[in-house]
């Protein structure tokens, strides 16, 4: 049977020591016992974030392979260059097969949700096969929009959604509050480069545009809030 | 006794040890201090407060090491969004004031290439490659 436990040991073996592994996987607790198949997305995040710290920690190098394999590991789809064609049969996940089309909403609420959104982001980016440069990309855009509701939205979501085109997967970011929206005038600034904000540097809408391949902004006033929605393609 | 919300400090006698743990936990980054230089890995994330504290207490140091540079080591940040680079940049700008210098190591390449399409400027702060490497542009491996 597929647990936590094993899959993520086969991942790191040869790279954290099998006592290091050991106190990783205490450190998860019951969860590490787990089979693949019954974890929740609540699971998947718990053991994702002790797994990318200690991984970080403790992995010389490869880190960011390391932990991108075990989110697809974890998420139940084949583990990437393993070497063995063994055939998922059944046991693959969604509709499509590859879990592409999935929807995932995060709720934004507070400083610690935009590390939470970002980690997800990246994790949904690499599993549905964008390359480890747009992934980074896709957690730095979620990064902003999501920093950007904390500040100034108050309470919002990010949604994430896997779509796959003629090129490859895409992957579409909705990022929506319901705050006091952007006025024309800073918008205006916005754009032209000239906004200084309190806490940011009153570029990350900016730098949202620049990262992405397709954008829009939705912003008003009077309940109306804001909501960003962009696109990243893969490189096809 | 009931176990507070994740992120309050417990209150009551038991608890002291706790409080100072969270505090600790939440309030401060490690500062090392090699020579006249001050060295901090940044391995979490860098929120509000914790910038703030960091750039308050690198100042002090700075002042009572009488150091010579400041050395942040962002090799463990998967990502350096705009925000964070007005921190780094803040850092950087106020450890100038107290006339030291301020070294950014350990860029990741997709870090580097995502900043540049951003279009966002790390320009308060010098970069290095590592550690070694800004030691050595800061004159205190040879001696």
């Amino acid at each position: 049977m597929k647990t936590v436990e094993t899959e993520v040991g086969a991942i790191l073996a040869g790279t954290i020591s099998a006592i290091t592994q050991r106190s990783i996987f205490n450190r998860l607790g019951g969860l590490a016992a787990r089979p693949i198949q019954q974890l929740t997305p609540q699971d998947r995040l718990a053991i994702m974030t002790e797994l990318e710290s200690s991984v970080r920690l403790f992995a010389r190098r490869n880190s960011t392979e390391l932990i991108a394999s075990c989110a697809q590991a974890l998420s139940g789809g084949p583990a990437p260059s393993a070497g063995g064609t063994g055939a998922g049969s059944a046991s693959s996940a969604g509709p499509s097969g590859d879990g592409i089309g999935a929807t995932k909403r995060l709720a934004i609420d507070q400083e610690k949700d935009i590390a939470t959104a970002r980690l997800e982001a990246w994790s949904e980016a690499v599993r549905i096969g964008l390359s480890k440069f747009t992934s980074v990309k896709v957690a730095t855009a979620v990064s902003e929009l999501a920093r950007n509701i904390v500040f100034y939205g108050g309470k919002g979501y990010v949604e994430l959604k896997s779509t796959r085109d003629d090129r490859g997967p895409t992957l579409q970011i909705v990022a929506s509050d319901k705050g006091p929206g952007i006025e024309p005038r800073k918008l205006e600034e916005i754009w032209a480069g000239t906004y200084k904000s309190q806490r940011g540097m009153g570029k990350g809408l900016v730098a949202v545009k620049k990262l992405v391949d397709d954008f829009h902004l939705d912003t008003g006033p009077g309940g109306r809030g804001t909501t960003v929605t962009c696109l990243f393609r893969g490189e096809r | 006794m009931e176990w507070p919300e994740r992120g309050a400090v417990p209150q009551g006698p038991g608890f002291a040890f706790v409080a100072e743990r969270t505090a600790v936990k939440d309030e401060s980054l490690p500062i090392i201090q090699i020579r006249n230089c001050l060295l901090v890995s940044i391995q979490t994330e860098l929120h509000d407060r914790l910038a703030l504290g960091l750039q308050e207490s690198l100042m002090e140091r700075v002042r009572s090491a009488d150091a010579k540079g400041v050395i942040l080591d962002v090799s463990a940040v998967e990502v350096i969004d705009s925000y964070i680079t007005r921190i780094l940049n803040d850092i950087g700008k106020s450890v100038r004031f107290m006339g030291a210098e301020c070294y950014i190591v350990g860029i990741r390449p997709a870090v580097a290439m995502t900043l540049i399409e951003m279009g966002v400027e790390l320009d308060s702060v010098h970069t290095a490659l590592n550690l070694d490497l800004a030691l050595e542009k800061l004159e205190l491996l040879q001696s």
